[in-house]
């Protein structure tokens, strides 16, 4: 009889087994990834310095890595040839509720962070003009110089990449990871 | 023909069956006067009572036989040199080496053994391992082998068992072609749950704990549940110690490669007083630093482990208990080459000679790694159950828990110093087993049970999303049934499960806006099974086995999706375009053909095909994916009809009473029925040939005893069968083929009364570059260079 009581015991226990493990949490939703820093948005801005319509392109993707593809407004970055432009890029974090400017961050700890400007393909120069707290660049503001237009529907492009570099800064590229790498199609007409 | 495969002829498969053939071939000729007989008397040393029941071992051939009821026995040999070994409870176990020219008589005269008289009750345990289905094992000698390497790495002794691996430090078994969600590993009677479904996930356990490692080939769902359609691997520890005293065992490992070290002790204890009170207490800890491929150290390839395990049992005759808790920890570094930046940066890194960041060696674990604890708590009992048979109801709870750290370290400074990982996951599960194993009726032995899993897994807030929420429900109901007579076993199953999966994923829209998908999938997932096993003579064991099972898709080859371990995945239900996934429906034959007991030839070959409609796989996705950090290697789920034919062959020949000559090999060939084209990611033909030479114990008192040594050779073959078109398929092409050359030298030192196990291996001798086509390292970098391994063993 005692064996009988056993084996009820058990299927009782089996039965609740799951039970055990079925916590309040598991019914809840997954939250939008507050912690986890993203840049969802690069926006670069050119104005030219002796007067006239500014100029910018942007790329954006709202939704995070994978899902719908990032876009960049407008298709290319068009400049004017022989001109001078003052640049500004901002960064923002549009995942977040209000939108995190990482602009701001970058700012505060320049003396971390790198953008390099490579432009391919194109009559470009592009030098940065701030300074962090060693006297090395930046390059949230920047200077761009074009030359001659580029030959009749060719387009060039413009690779702009952030390098985080915490503690190992020295104006060069190479060390630290990159945290943004963007192309923009780019041409001088 | 059963073994077909549309294709070019296939030099590979015919070599072995040829080899196969001849080694067939060879003990019809090499047969020649193997009718001496060898017979005595088994009895006490003082009383000169007959021992009857006392095994005796010819330990070269591994024929046995018992002693009758006068202490008598009697075995059939070949001429030649042979150790008898002969063992009685009780009694100390005794050695006899024998010159066998005509037939002999010898008698023993056992000594009683102080220590095991103490109480000594045998017990038998049984294991439940399905008796038609194709099963290889790993222990004793062999196992030690293996002492220091991850569980993936030892499985691979196993024809017809390859590993997909991450680096030096990830190996995830794979049978028959099959992986990750399709094999179910047993870690000590427990289905392990955790983050299995990543094919850079290693498994979560110790192999220190196992004595016994145990493949079964070949779909066995209905008793293991209806997703293990691959195959079951089943990791088994000692059974609790039934005599009272304490033992014990402690294992070293060293490797020169990698600088490995690593520690394992057991300790185990039956009270005297107490005699149902067993214990068992297992601790492991297990680190490497850089490891070193020809002319280079592999950036960032070390790891640590440490792990411990604890059981208690209380024992009777008729009812037992018995609690297991164990915890595995891990940090596992990741390759930086992997974690390119950007496009250019990796199609750079991608096919080098070397990679372009190496190092120095160190033990130093740097960013990105994978950090990972796993703790199972199980609880287990049987009755029984007077004349209806046995009840064993096992319960059990697993935590997984799994963060991985990205290259990068978080841009913002405040976020960098709160140090948390970019994906942090939780799986908790909840298993529960209800077995009745039912007395055996006229030839019928078999059991019924019930199965429930509970899983819920979950990611932290703030951790990336790759996997969504999910929460998983199965019930199940199986029943086994055996019958046997005469020369045949007959064995059928079958098992119905109810799945319920439910998803819950966020993800914003393309205005960036959060929300939160909800999804269900609910499957009734049948298995059905049925084998037979003939035994034509004593020598020789057929078996045929078939099943039939449906496998749910799981919530990775659904959902996944993000950049994890510098990849980029994509669940086939996110991939736009697609359909969502439908069950897997597997179809499966074996069959195979054992040698065994014989004095020279014994082996096993096995021949099967897998028909799977519905097969999910992942393929690289061309172009890669970008996101705002740049290119990522990227993965994507598709689905599709597979067919997998093979064959595994291992096998063993007595050249001369000290010689053993071995030889394995697996092939698998695998067509995308849909798409008419091979499939992707399929290991490649493997040869391995040993061969062993074991000093004779010329006498007992020898301080060395055991002496052995051996040299093989392994050969991979290049992956020639892949999809049309690889090349935009996939980054680069299956690499060559490649042969190394291992070497093995051991034996056992009397040391303080204490057996001392010691061998010395050395694997890649000739230093060979090398890479293999099922490593997701092989884009960046070679494998493992020359490696030395020591290892010693005491028992008390």
């Amino acid at each position: 009889m005692k064996n009988l009581l056993l084996t009820k015991s058990m299927l009782a226990l089996l039965v609740a087994a799951p039970l055990f493990s079925a916590c309040k949490d598991d019914s809840e939703d997954p939250k939008p990834d507050a912690d986890n820093e993203q840049i969802t948005t690069v926006t670069y801005t050119l104005t030219p310095q002796g007067g006239g319509t500014p100029v910018s392109i942007q790329y954006r993707d709202p939704d995070g890595d994978g899902s719908t593809p990032a876009t960049i407004t407008p298709a290319t970055l068009t400049l004017a040839p022989n001109t001078t432009y003052t640049g500004t890029l901002t960064l923002l974090d549009e995942t977040k509720t209000p939108a995190e400017n990482i602009t701001a961050e970058i700012q505060e700890e320049g003396d971390e962070h790198l953008f390099v400007f490579a432009p391919a393909g194109v009559n470009l120069t592009i030098t940065a003009t701030d300074k962090d707290k060693n006297n090395l660049p930046i390059g949230l503001a920047t200077q761009a110089v074009t030359g001659t237009a580029n030959a009749t529907s060719t387009t060039g492009s413009l690779k702009i990449m952030l390098r985080h570099q915490p503690g190992t800064k020295n104006g060069t590229a190479t060390p630290g990871d990159t945290d943004v790498e963007v192309t923009f199609p780019t041409a001088v007409r | 023909m059963l073994f077909r495969v549309p294709g070019a002829p296939e030099a590979a498969w015919r070599w072995l069956m040829a080899i196969l053939l001849l080694g067939v071939g060879l003990p019809a000729w090499a047969q020649p006067s193997c009718t001496l007989t060898i017979s005595g008397r088994v009895a006490d040393h003082e009383s000169q009572a007959a021992l009857p029941g006392a095994t005796i071992v010819v330990l070269e051939t591994q024929q046995a036989t018992q002693s009758d009821v006068d202490g008598h026995y009697h075995l059939q040999l070949c001429a030649g040199t042979y150790h008898l070994q002969v063992r009685f409870v009780g009694y100390a176990p005794e050695t006899a080496d024998l010159r066998l020219t005509s037939s002999a008589e010898r008698d023993f005269r056992l000594h009683p053994d102080a220590v095991m008289l103490r109480g000594a009750v045998v017990r038998g345990e049984r294991m439940a391992a399905p008796t038609t289905q194709t099963t290889a094992t790993i222990t004793g000698q062999e196992l030690q082998q293996t002492r220091g390497q991850a569980l993936g790495e030892a499985l691979q002794r196993v024809s017809g068992v390859a590993a997909i691996q991450t680096g030096p430090g990830i190996f995830k078994p794979m049978i028959h072609g099959l992986h990750s969600n399709r094999v179910t590993i047993l870690n000590n009677g427990v289905r392990q749950e955790g983050q299995q479904w990543g094919v850079e996930h290693g498994p979560e356990i110790d192999p220190f704990i196992a004595s016994r490692l145990t493949v079964v080939k070949g779909a066995a769902s209905v008793r293991y549940g209806s997703d293990a359609i691959g195959g079951v691997v089943l990791v088994e520890p000692k059974p609790l110690r039934d005599s009272a005293g304490i033992g014990g065992e402690l294992n070293l490992v060293g490797m020169s490669n990698n600088g490995l070290g690593a520690v394992s002790g057991t300790l185990d204890g039956n009270l005297r007083k107490l005699p149902a009170l067993s214990w068992r207490a297992q601790g492991t800890f297990r680190k490497a630093g850089t490891m070193r491929a020809p002319g280079y150290y592999l950036k960032n390839s070390g790891f640590e482990e440490h792990n411990m395990a604890g059981a208690v049992g209380w024992r009777k005759d008729t009812y037992g208990v018995e609690v297991f808790y164990s915890q595995f920890n891990t940090r596992i570094g990741i390759l930086p080459a992997a974690h390119a930046g950007n496009q250019s940066d990796l199609l750079l890194a991608v096919g080098r000679d070397r990679p372009l960041e190496t190092t120095g060696f160190s033990y130093v674990i740097d960013r990105a790694y994978q950090q990972v604890r796993h703790d199972i708590g199980k609880l287990t009992g049987f009755v029984r159950t007077g004349n209806a048979g046995r009840l064993q109801l096992t319960l059990s709870q697993q935590l997984d828990f799994r963060d991985e750290y990205d290259k990068s370290r978080p841009r913002n400074d405040s976020r960098a110093a709160a140090g948390k990982p970019e994906l942090s996951y939780t799986n908790r599960t909840t298993t529960g087993e209800l077995l009745w194993e039912h007395k055996p009726w006229h030839q019928f032995t078999g059991s019924i049970g019930l199965a429930g899993t509970y899983q819920a897994n979950r990611y932290a807030d703030g951790s990336r999303q790759f996997i969504p929420f999910y929460t998983n429900q199965i019930a199940g109901a199986f029943v086994v049934e055996k019958w046997q007579q005469g020369r045949w076993l007959l064995e059928g199953g079958l098992r119905l499960d109810y799945r319920d999966l439910a998803v819950r994923r966020g993800d914003r829209d393309s205005t960036g806006v959060f929300f939160v998908e909800r999804s269900r999938f609910r499957y009734a997932t049948p298995a059905a099974s049925l084998g037979a096993t003939f035994d034509p003579s004593t020598h020789l064991t057929l078996s045929l086995t078939t099943g039939l099972t449906r496998r749910a898709p799981a919530a990775n080859e659904r959902f996944s999706d993000g950049v994890h371990n510098g990849m980029y995945e994509l669940g086939n239900d996110l991939v736009p375009g697609n359909a969502p996934l439908t069950p897997e429906t597997a179809l499966n034959v074996g069959i195979t053909a054992t040698w065994h007991n014989n004095p020279r030839f014994n082996g096993e070959l096995t021949l099967y095909q897998n028909r799977i409609a519905g097969f999910i796989y992942q393929v690289p996705l061309l172009p890669l994916v970008q996101t705002i950090r740049g290119a990522h290697i990227s993965w994507q789920y598709l689905q599709t009809d597979a067919t997998f034919r093979g064959l595994d062959l291992s096998s063993s020949y007595q050249l001369a009473p000290q010689w053993l000559l071995g030889l394995k090999g697996s092939v698998v060939r695998t067509r995308d029925t849909r798409a008419d084209e091979w499939q992707i990611l399929m290991p490649a033909d493997r040869a391995e040939a040993t061969v062993r030479y074991d000093w004779p114990n010329a006498n007992a008192t020898s301080r060395f005893q055991n002496r052995y040594a051996q040299l093989g050779g392994v050969a991979v073959a290049r992956q020639t069968r892949v999809p049309n078109n690889y090349e935009a398929r996939d980054l680069l092409l299956p690499p060559p083929g490649y042969g190394l050359l291992n070497m093995e030298l051991g034996g056992t030192l009397r040391w303080g009364g204490q057996p001392l196990e010691i061998s010395v291996a050395g694997a890649n001798l000739l230093n060979q570059r090398y890479r293999d086509y099922l490593n997701r390292y092989r884009y960046f970098t070679d494998e493992m260079g020359r490696n030395v391994t020591l290892r010693l063993r005491v028992s008390f």
